[in-house]
């Protein structure tokens, strides 16, 4: 439990990966309880979607429908904002979206949420930025994306590469914060009202902060790429 | 005692953020009641604009963080 006089220490404990169980293998391998709860996530989110794929028909029936609706609507917002060439970066899109959902507001089921873990944030936004300068590359060649550093004057060349450091620190820090302070947040008010109170504010901290956390992630993502593939 | 005051500072950055958002709202929501057509669009800038206000609020937190760490 989190009180006032032992926060330094239990922040500090919170913020190290905890190891949620050792593979016997080697000299042991240790997994950290993000990594543990992803692939969790991960099996909820591949078995239904396997299942659901496994016999697709022209007209869709039961469970197929609703795997439409969150395909359809993904596609929908990919091609929105990214324009003609939507279907390369849509399933990118899709599975960070779907991840990020589970994944911020999996708090709700009592597991901690693997992006609480700042390696987490980390790798998502180097797999974001990757993802945009490929696209970049891939739209405008190695030449194109050499030369936007200097578009449109040649003196803000360090700013564009400073961009280039800046975007996926902020994007990191942005949701690593979020679900942290959320986290922070909640435990206090189970300290001081464990009662009733935190029911209600559990919704907003954990079901709707985790879903704008998660579309924000997703739209800048989406926003970058739009931006260097033009 | 220092430390808290320090990091209580830190965090009023949330002010500048949350005045920030607020205006973005209110002008989003004036946007929309007179052109609700396009209000597929004004959602995103809104959605954008905030992500990027409340960023600050989190760098606060984040420096909060920092300062009850490493100088207790």
């Amino acid at each position: 439990m989190i009180t006032v006089e032992n926060l330094p220490e239990k922040l500090m404990e919170e913020l190290q990966p905890h190891i949620a169980f050792t593979i016997p293998l080697l000299e042991g391998i240790a997994v950290p309880q993000s990594i543990a709860v992803t692939w969790l996530i991960m099996l909820i989110l591949v078995i239904p979607s396997m299942a659901v794929t496994r016999h697709l028909k022209t007209v869709p029936t039961g469970a197929q429908n609703y795997a439409e609706l969150v395909v359809g609507f993904i596609n929908g917002f990919v091609k929105g904002t990214v324009g003609q060439e939507w279907r390369v970066f849509a399933p990118f899109l899709g599975t960070l979206a779907l991840y990020l959902s589970l994944a911020n507001t999996i708090s709700i089921f009592g597991f901690k949420p693997p992006t609480k873990d700042l390696n987490v944030t980390t790798a998502l936004s180097i797999m974001s930025i990757t993802a945009v300068i490929a696209a970049s590359i891939r739209f405008k060649g190695l030449k194109g994306w050499l030369k936007h550093f200097s578009e449109p004057l040649p003196f803000i060349l360090p700013m564009n590469i400073l961009e280039l450091f800046i975007r996926p620190l902020s994007l990191c820090m942005r949701l690593f914060g979020n679900i942290l302070g959320s986290f922070i947040i909640m435990e206090l008010i189970y300290q001081v009202i464990p009662l009733a109170l935190p029911a209600i504010l559990s919704i907003y901290f954990d079901i709707f902060d985790g879903l704008i956390q998660m579309a924000v992630f997703v739209f800048l993502t989406t926003l970058y790429i739009k931006e260097a593939i033009e | 005692m220092g430390i808290a005051i320090a990091a209580a500072i830190a965090v009023f950055t949330g002010i500048g953020a949350g005045i920030g958002i607020g205006m973005a709202t209110s002008k989003a929501v004036e946007s929309v009641a007179r052109q609700p057509e396009a209000a597929n669009d004004i959602n995103k800038a809104l959605l954008l604009g905030s992500a990027l206000a409340e960023a600050t609020a989190i760098y606060g937190l984040v420096i909060a963080i920092l300062i009850i760490l490493f100088f207790r």
